[in-house]
Order: C-alpha cells, then structure tokens, then sequence
C-alpha cells in the first residue's frame, strides 16, 4: 500500500500513560540501550497502571491526542497485585466508549511488558504510530478536521468500511 | 600487636557486616539498616543482584516482582535488587555497599570485630559516572559477557547489567586491557582512573552475617552426559539466560547449535546432587525445571518437554499445584529415571537419550536440546573464608549449624545465611537473611536505633538538620527550569538553547537555564542560588531518569527549603535524546512539549507530608509453639514487651510431642530451655487459655481485644501494642478412613509409642508404612515434613529390632537438602520402598484366612500387586492448619492461601511478612516446616518486628495516599472490592456523612494505603483523590496537557 500524502505529512500525537514500575523501565531501558522509535509520543506517569480512568483516557482524545495508550506490568506481575488487570477492564470500556462515539477503539491500546524489554517497548510505539498514521487525525480537533475534509476519500474507502464492519457486528 | 587482658575499653560499633551481596545479603542489609545499626554490604563482583539478577523469572508464579520484596514503593523497576533501597541516590543511608571487596581478617569478638577488607579497584568513580557508555564505545577489547553466559559480548569497560547497582561502569583490567587509556581520555566526567590502587581498610563492626550463596556444579564433570562437547547439552542457567526477557535473545528459547526453535526438549536431573559425589539434595531443581520446561511451552509452539526426574520434590505453597499443572495443563512428560548418557547425531547435533522405564524397559529417545538441573554446591570462596574466620564446615562444605540454631554459625556473632548453609530457594534465603538479621538485632540490643535515618528522611521537616520548610501556600506559581546537558552528551540531538529560550515563555517560568552536571553538587548550589535569588517555589529539571534520580533532586528541594513534591523531572536523557537518532526535529520538539506539561503540572503541585505516629514499643505473639516463642525471645531480648498469647493451657504446641529427630538431638531439651527463658523473661507476658477477640489499628499502633477462659467464665481485656506476629502453626490431621481399620495409627502415634511402650515396638515382625495419606476434601500438596519423619521412625524400628521387616509406600521421597542422607541410610538399614500411584492407592485390609492385616499395592518397578502381612501400619497424614485459622484470618483480615494456610504478602520475596503491614507471620502457620525451619522463620518475623518497633517516635506513614471526600461518598462499596489489599472501609463515624445524610462513608486509612491509585479510577462517585496524582494533575485541562501538542512541528533541517 502506497502512503497517501496525508500520511506524509501527518505526524500522530501520541499521549502514553505508563505505570512507574515496568513500564516506566521499558522506556528507561530503550534509553539505556539507544533502541530507536518515533519521537511523537509523550509520557504521562501513573503510580500505577490501576490508576487507568477511562476519564484520563477519553479527556486525552478530547483535548485533542490522535492516540493514547498505557504501558504496564506483565500480567500476573503487578507491583500492586492487580492494578494492571483492573486497569486493562477500564481501557477495554474506554475503547468501547470510543467505537460507540465513532472515534474507533483502535487508537486505544494497552501494552503489557517487564522492565528489561527495550525491543518491546520500541515496537509498541511502532506499532501505534503506523496506525495512528493509517487513521489520520483524531477528527476531534481542528487540524484533524481541516485534514479530514482534504482526504476524505482515501479515509472513507479504507476506513468507514472497518467502522460500519464494527458496528454490524455489535448489531 | 599482642592481645592483652588490659585492652582500653573502647566504644561498642553500632555496625554489623553483610558479605555477599545476593538477595540475601541485600534483605539483612536491608533490616539492620531498618533497625538503626550501621551496614556494611560487602560484594566480589562490581553489582548487586548475585544469582536472582540472573533468573527471568521465579516458580511458580512466573514473575520477576523483585520491586515487591520490601513494603515501600518506589520509582520504576528495582532489578537487580528488591528494594528501592538500594537504587541509586535512594539508597538507605545506613548501608554502605563495598563492590569488588574481599574479606581478608576478622579479629575480635561478637559485638566487637574489627574487619579488614580489601578492596579491588574499578578504576571508575560511581559518583562521577553518568552511565553515557562512552568508555565502552571506544574500548578497544571485545570479551564474552558472563552475565549473559557468554551468549554475548561485553567490552572490557563495562556494566554487567543495564540497572546495575551501584549504578556505573567498571574497567576490567585483566590480561587482555593493554592499557590503551582511550576510556579514561574520553570519559566526559574524568570518573576513570586507570591508575587506582587496590586498597585494605577496616571496619569495626558488631557482627557478621555470612550471605555467601553457592556455586552451580559444574557439569562438565560428568564427562558423559556431553556437556561442552556437544553445543545443544545446555546448563540450567544458559538455559534461563535464553528464557529470560533481559538475556541475549529478550526470552526467545533457540538452540546454539543452529539458532533454530527446539522442537524437543528434554531436562535431566540431579546433575551433581542425590549422588555418590553429592550425597545431598540441591532442593531447588525440580522446581526450577519444571518451571523452564513451562516456559518453553508457552514460548513454543508443538515444543515437546520431557523432565527426567527421580522423585518430584515440591515441598512448598501451591508447588504440588504447579507440577499438576504442569503436567496436565502444560502436557509436559515426566520420566522417573535417571539418565545414564547422552549421544548426539554429528550430522544435526540432536542429541540421543538412553533410559530405563520405570518397569524396566530400555528407550532411546531423540531431543533437540537437553537441558541439564545443575545442583548447588558450597560457594566458591568457603573453604578460604571458614578457614579465615574460624567457622566449621560440613561434610558436604556448606557451613556447619545446629539444628536448632540454624543461623549461628560456629563462631559466636558470626550468622549465615541462604544457600551458605545449605541448597536452598529464594523464600527460605529471604527467611533466613531477615533471621539472621535478628539474630545480630539480640546480639547488638544495646546499639539499636543508634543511627536513626531511614530513606523517610527527605520527607521530615523536624530531623536531620534541614532549614525548616517554607511555606508557599500564598505565593503564585514561580517556576524555575533547568536543563542539563549530561556533560554535552545530550546536546548532540536537541538544541538547548532554543528549548530554555522557549521554555522560558511558557506562564508562570521565571527562570530557565542550561546546567553541565545538574546532579554535582556545583549544580545543586548554582540552583539554590536561583531558587533564592529569584523567588522560585517550583521547579522543573529536564534531565535524566526518575528512576535513578528523583530522590536525589527531591532531597536537594528539601535541602533548598522546599517541599520535595514541588518539583517536576523531565527524562530527556532515556526518554529523547538517546532514543529519537535522525529525527532531531521531533525530538526537540517532543522535548518541549515534555517540558511545557512539566511547568504545567508542577505549578497544580501542593507539598505532601508523611504523618509521624509515634510506635507503641510492644508486639503481640499469637501461638505459644516453638515460632510463637522463638520470636517472643528474639523481640524481647531486642528490648521490646511482647504479650505472648498461648489458646492452651501450656507452652510448647508441637513441640511438646516432639520427642526425637533425625538429626539425633533432643528437642524435648529445647522445649525446656524455650518455656523457662520465656517464663522468666521480664518483658515478656504469657496468657495462656487465651484466644484472640478483635484487632484493629494499623503498623504502630494496634489494639487486640482478648478473653481468657478460667473454668468455664471468661474475662475480656484488650492490649495496646505496635506489631502482631502469627504464629498459630498446624497440625497432623487425624481423619481418614485407613484410620478406623485396628493397627493402623499415625506416625506421631507411632513416635509416641517408640517412646512409652518401647517393647511392643520391639516385639514387631512386619511394618507397613503408607506416606501421602490426604484427608477427603483437602487440596493436594506436599506436607514437606512427613518423609523425613517417616524415615527416622522407620530407623529406630530397625534399631530395635534389626530383624523387623519395615516398608514404606510412597508417591515421592521429598528428602531435601543433607536429609537425603537419611533416605540412604534407611535403604541401607534395609528399609524397603515401594512406590505407589494415585490412580492406585494402597488398600489396607484384614486377611481373615491367615488372621492378619494386610496392605495391597501395585509395585511399579515390578508392575505387579503385592500384598504385605502388616502388624502396624502407621500412616503420613496432612499437615493441615491449626484449628481456628480461617477465624483468625478473618479477624486479622488478613488472607489465607488455597491449602487454608495464613498467605503472605508475597511468596518468594516477602515470605514472612502480611500485605497488611505491621502483621507478620512465623512457622507452621504459613506452611509444614522443620524445627530449624520454623525457627528461622520465627526469627525472621521478629527481625521485621524490630525493624518497625526500633523506629519508636518517629514512624512516618501515609504521603502519597487516597483520600475520600465524605460528601461526595455514596457508599457503594466499590472501593473496597477494588483495592488490591482491602483497605477502604466504609464506617459509620461523627463527621462523615456521605451523600444525601447517608450514615456513613468510606474510609481509606492514610496509614495503610499503598498509593497505587486503583480506588479512584473506580470510584463511580469521583469522591475519592490520590494525593500528588490529582484528577486535575492528571489531566492538565489549564494546558490541555493530555491532548495537542502545542510545539509546531519544525522542520527537519
């Protein structure tokens, strides 16, 4: 797939949440060992990643963020016993909140790693900048609308057709 | 100089070395230092972190949690140690760590060492090293990584591990350095000097706590098994290197021959233990490879595992549960034989493994790789280090204990422990660290809380000699930035200039700076300068880490007169600068916008204060057994009151049936020397026939309502005291239909009986004893004592009469450690063993042909049943706890495990400790243990007695906590199902009247909470708030902090 040039110029603002145990590690450890990712996200510390608010979540796309996700613990691993299991049930009834306003629960996402994994975290923020970058801005701002109405055709072709696939199966 | 009897007498040192700087040595450290003595910490290698900085991950719960290992929260990840305690710059003032030191003499007397030292140099300053790697960049020397087992390579300017602690550099100088000097030229800090000299120096200390650990046997011995001839014949510890997220390969299992996946894997055990050589059990390998063979199933996919395996010795809380599972769940294949030779295929280096079934069949069985459960073996240093300080060795060369002083060592104020004293897991050497440390608390209870500093001390505004904190409350947001270069190593990516000139205008900035080295103390007095000079009330630093280095700024705010909480640290060092290569435009302009939240959210900061309690200076002992008494001793002979609670009417619980062990001493002798020292001891209160009503407070301070039972009345009163220690232990369980056939008694009937009516033992001709005997309806899980025991009655039956034909039915014989000896011993007294199944359990019987009862098993080996005459049939039931003990739980809240005994805060790393703090546990009551056993844990729980009751006036609890605001509660409970350690409650209390006159709300106690925030985001009500993570600090509406970047996007030019 060729990139649009909404694609070119686009660069997604990313707002990461991250708890300060594994999470905050990961990306201290990617620094330690200068493993490479896209300077478009920035870091907001959580005690925990049971501090999770689907408000914190939701308020980040409304001010603006193209996508927001949160870095935490493995699983089974939480320095607060489950801070990241409850923290991930919130996401997941953000993400529904997100499909359910038509913002699209994609540009949501949590990641699970311990301390050491630099190549993880790396590929994290990989991974949410080439979908964020496929899923244009976040409409809910100024800039994303005026982007929005220059390729609105590209975005409805590859997009609405995920969105409307969501939404008939919810039924 | 000679020793006279004239010695002046001279000040007593408040002071207690550590050698060994593995887990152990790290938790002793940690709760001496927590009592207020000095602590040396001395280590051989250039890091903290020994052995467990190596493992990926700890049986059987899969988890690294190492920042779990002590109560206090710290930032980010403590790898390799379990405490933020020893993260750089937080480090517990009471402990000085001695890397790359050996110890060369002791001279003195408990209470009064004097310890020479000798101290290899690292050529690398720690306090000048900012760990910008560039000494390793241009170090021309390439060597194997032993950290990573020689899977990767190191420079020889190196750093064993990304987090190491002390966090820095180290040059090894061996042969290979040719002395090039480049390190030293381009150290940006000139930390590295080449020219450093092995130093000695001395210290004076009280005691001395052996943490030594042990060495892996190597296995190239066995010549047959393959290892270094064939690439695919791992060792254990390769293997977990691979497995692990921070080994060469971040977890993926290849094999070395070809990179390839493995499709087959097989582990062979008791490489170097249970044999001719090592007539010992290494304890922990059954464990360990079962969970190495999980691993690789949840890593690979179709994988086969195959553990061959002797007998499977899971003798710990839900480790019978973890081979279940392991086996049904994982499908991994366990082999009860020993392999006697491995063969490879030279064309594909697969490997060929020839055994014998259990029933005697040969099989030749193909693997792609062989993994082989190496056993432990004395540290390599013992022989030197005993012979040195005059302590005694065993057989084996582990260090010689008593059985019940199982910390002591030969030399009086001389302790051990971990796998000094003998194989053992990360929970028993935790247990015997913090047991040790008790020990050197009794010893030196004259000099406790000499040094009174804990890492609290940031926080206090009335100790330790800081200007008393200004007040900012009615002045307006004044912040100062500053951003530092890291010696012009971050330069080289972001324009600094342009950021401060930028950040600069952001509201409510009133000063910006670029600063070298804001961590040097130049720095520190350049930003105190400003803070004065400019008025400033808040500040930001653009820097490094948190991790590493917010405690040391918090602590220069507070030294600045400020509240440590007013300060923002922006990462641009790991989390811009040297992450963001080739896109400089975006990285300044993230660097910015970093900082622009940074101004935004320190100017919503407000000073956090911790609460000071003042410690009631008593414990209460709940369990008048042998851990109830052992750890009312140790807290009283510390100088501490214990109230000891005792539901019968003696002292002495198990221990008062206990009347010969295996290892030949008298225990009946212990229990008389335990009664009378507590009997007699001045601060310390027996109640006996007295149970445990209520409890309620929190660390420091709670009140225990009792009742006394006195001929049927009772009489209630309460206690005030600063810590509560369970000690409640277990029983054997004495229900189960074997029991009901005549002849069949259990094994404490049986040692019962070898007491009182030693000629009706004597008398006996057949004697069958059938292990593993499980109650109905009681979990499944190893009762760790039962096998041991079964062999010393089988041994005194065939001492009194040789001729008795003694055979013991068995699932597993868990003989671990040296008790392996006595399993031998057994066979060669001619005790038979036969092995059984669950799927066919023995049956006992009465053959009334022949008038006799008989007991009818399968044997495998012969796979035939067999059917032995028995006159008695002594059987091993469960170990099952005491009587009361879901009660207790209930009343503690505090919780108990699925086995029904009491659960600790955390297995491997916290095992004496609740999750409630302030309540420990000790012996039986956390799970079946030895007398030894139950002792060091009983030590153990008193060691974190003392380390809260020691700090007497000056408990500083709360800070960044969840706090209800009443009116907005309505009372739905939804926190205390959320909290992770069911601290909300909702009360009933003048004052807090929830929303619409509701007559209660909750309550979250500010000296409990562990501030990790999950209340509040479930709060339905949004009443609840965690300080310094305020809704409003999160979301930084003011900048709209969370959405848009403000920076333009610049070009990238």
């Amino acid at each position: 797939m060729t990139m649009t040039q909404s694609e070119k110029t686009f660069e997604p603002e990313i707002t990461a949440f991250y708890c300060v145990y594994c999470g905050y590690m990961a990306a201290d450890t990617a620094g330690a060992l200068q493993v490479q990712y896209p300077a478009n996200v920035k870091f907001v510390r959580m005690p925990c990643s049971g501090k999770t608010d689907v408000r914190y979540l939701l308020e980040a796309f409304e001010q603006g963020a193209d996508g927001v996700y949160v870095v935490a613990c493995p699983l089974g691993n939480c320095h607060h016993v489950r801070g990241n299991e409850r923290g991930q049930a919130r996401l997941k009834r953000a993400k529904k909140i997100l499909d359910e306003i038509g913002l699209g629960s994609e540009r949501l996402d949590m990641f699970f790693m311990s301390g050491s994994q630099a190549q993880a975290y790396a590929s994290a923020a990989l991974t949410m900048t080439d979908r964020i970058r496929k899923l244009g801005p976040n409409p809910l701002k100024d800039e994303g609308r005026r982007m929005k109405d220059e390729v609105k055709a590209p975005l409805e072709e590859e997009e609405e057709a995920d969105f409307r696939g969501r939404r008939i199966k919810k039924g | 100089m000679s020793l006279t009897d004239t010695l002046p007498l001279r000040h007593k040192p408040a002071a207690a070395l550590v050698v060994g700087g593995g887990i152990g040595g790290m938790r002793a450290a940690l709760d001496l230092a927590d009592a207020g003595l000095k602590v040396y910490l001395v280590e051989q290698t250039p890091c903290l972190g020994g052995r467990v900085a190596q493992l990926g991950f700890m049986f059987p719960q899969h988890d690294c949690v190492l920042c779990r290992g002590t109560a206090d929260h710290g930032y980010g990840c403590t790898r390799p140690s379990i405490s933020p305690a020893y993260i750089q710059h937080n480090q517990h003032p009471n402990i000085q760590i001695l890397t790359n030191t050996r110890v060369v003499d002791a001279a003195g007397e408990a209470g009064d060492f004097t310890v020479s030292l000798r101290r290899e140099p690292r050529y690398v300053d720690i306090q000048r090293c900012t760990n910008c790697g560039i000494c390793a960049e241009v170090c021309p020397v390439t060597l194997p990584d032993a950290y990573q087992l020689g899977m990767t390579m190191r420079k020889a300017a190196y750093k064993t591990a990304a987090r190491a602690t002390p966090d820095a550099y180290s040059i090894d100088k061996g042969p290979y350095c040719d002395d090039c000097v480049k390190c030293e030229q381009a150290c940006p800090t000139s930390a590295i000097h080449l020219d450093e000299q092995p130093r000695l120096e001395s210290v004076e200390v009280g005691a001395i706590i052996l943490a030594l650990g042990y060495q892996i046997y190597d296995a190239a011995e066995l010549e047959e098994l393959g290892y270094g001839r064939y690439p695919n014949v791992l060792q254990a510890l390769h293997y977990e290197r691979l497995a692990s997220r921070s080994g060469p390969t971040e977890g993926a299992v290849i094999r070395p021959s070809d990179n390839r996946q493995p499709r087959s894997i097989a582990w062979l055990q008791c490489i170097g233990s249970r044999d001719q050589k090592n007539a010992f059990c290494s304890s922990i390998c059954c464990m360990y490879a079962t969970k190495e063979a999980i691993l690789a199933k949840q890593r690979l996919k179709d994988v086969q595992c195959s553990v061959f395996i002797m007998d499977e010795r899971a003798f710990n809380k839900e480790y019978s549960a973890y081979f279940t599972k392991a086996r049904d769940t994982h499908g991994i294949q366990y082999n009860r034989c020993r392999v006697s030779a491995v063969s490879e295929d030279p064309s594909t280096h697969d490997l060929i493994l020839r055994y014998t079934e259990a029933n005697g069949k040969i099989h030749e069985e193909r693997f792609d790789m062989v993994v082989l459960a190496t056993g432990l073996q004395p540290p390599e240093s013992a022989g030197q280090l005993a012979e040195m300080l005059g302590i005694g060795l065993n057989k084996h060369g582990f260090c010689e204990t008593d059985k019940f002083a199982p910390l002591q060592t030969t030399r009086p104020g001389v302790f051990v422990c971990g796998a000094f004293s003998s194989p053992k897991e990360i929970a028993e050497t935790i247990i015997d660290a913090s047991g040790a440390a008790a020990e050197v608390m009794r010893l030196l209870n004259d000099r406790l809380n000499t040094y009174p500093t804990s890492r609290e001390w940031p926080f206090l505004s009335d100790t330790s000699g800081f200007a008393p904190e200004r007040d900012v409350s009615s002045e307006p947001p004044r912040v100062g930035v500053f951003a530092c270069t890291c010696g012009e190593t971050l330069n080289e990516h972001l324009n600094y200039p342009t950021l401060v000139q930028q950040a600069s205008q952001f509201p409510g900035v009133e000063t910006a700076e670029i600063l070298d080295f804001a961590c040097f103390p130049e720095a520190l007095g350049h930003i105190q300068e400003h803070v004065q000079s400019d008025r400033l009330n808040r500040l930001v630093i653009a820097a490094c880490s948190n991790r590493t280095h917010e405690s040391l700024f918090q602590r220069m705010m507070r030294q600045i007169g400020l509240n440590p909480y007013l300060l923002e640290l922006v990462n641009l060092r790991e989390q811009c600068s040297r992450v963001h290569e080739g896109q400089s435009g975006l990285a300044n302009r993230k660097a910015l916008e970093m900082v622009r939240l940074a101004v935004g959210r320190v100017q919503l900061a407000q000073p956090v204060y911790k609460k000071k309690h003042r410690c009631r200076p008593s414990a209460l002992v709940i369990g008048g057994g042998l851990a109830g008494m052992t750890a009312g001793l140790a807290i009283a002979d510390s100088g501490y009151d214990v109230h000891l609670v005792e539901r019968s009417e003696r002292l002495g619980g198990n221990l008062l049936d206990l009347y010969y062990v295996v290892e030949g001493v008298n225990p009946q002798r212990l229990l008389r020397d335990l009664v009378n020292r507590v009997r007699a001891h001045q601060r310390i209160e027996v109640h006996t026939r007295t149970e445990v009503v209520n409890h309620t407070g929190h660390l420091g301070y709670f009140i225990t309502g009792l009742r006394t039972k006195h001929n049927g009345t009772g009489e209630n009163f309460s206690v005030e005291h600063g810590v509560t220690i369970v000690a409640t232990g277990a029983q054997e369980a004495r229900q189960h239909p074997y029991l009901k056939a005549p002849g069949v008694i259990t094994q404490h009937e049986l040692e019962e009986k070898i007491i009182h009516q030693p000629e009706e033992i004597a008398a006996l001709k057949d004697v069958v004893m059938i292990q593993c005997v499980r109650p109905e309806n009681t979990p499944e899980y190893c009762s760790r004592v039962c096998c041991t025991n079964a062999l010393k009655n089988a041994a005194r039956l065939k001492l009194f009469n040789p001729s008795c034909r003694v055979t013991v039915l068995f699932k597993n014989i868990v003989t671990y450690g040296f008790r392996e000896e006595y399993y031998t011993e057994a066979r060669q007294l001619g005790v038979m063993f036969v092995r059984y199944t669950d799927a066919e359990p023995p049956q006992v019987y009465f053959d009334h042909n022949y008038d006799r009862l008989k007991v009818r098993v399968r044997d495998l080996s012969l796979d035939r049943w067999l059917d032995l005459q028995a006159d008695l049939i002594p059987i091993s039931t469960s170990i099952i706890p005491s009587v009361g003990s879901a009660e207790l739980a209930r009343i503690l809240r505090v919780p108990l495990s699925s086995e029904g005994f009491f659960e600790e805060a955390q297995m491997k790393l916290r095992p004496m400790d609740f999750m409630r703090e302030g309540i420990f546990l000790a012996g039986m009551a956390h799970y079946p243990k030895f007398s030894e056993e139950a002792i060091s844990h009983a030590l153990a729980a008193a060691a974190r007695a003392v380390t809260v009751l020691s700090q007497r006036d000056s408990l500083y609890l709360g800070g960044v906590v969840a706090q209800v605001d009443p009116a907005k509660c309505v009372g739905c409970l939804t926190c205390t199902r959320t909290c992770p350690f069911g601290i909300p409650q909702v009360i009933h209390e003048e004052g807090r009247i929830g929303v619409g006159g509701l007559g209660g709300a909750a309550f979250i106690d500010s000296a409990l909470c562990q501030g990790c925030g999950t209340c509040t985001g479930e709060c339905p009500a949004n009443a609840i708030q965690l300080i310094h993570y305020t809704d409003e600090q999160m979301m930084m509406r003011a900048i709209g902090g969370l959405g848009t970047w403000k920076i333009p996007v610049i070009s990238e030019q």
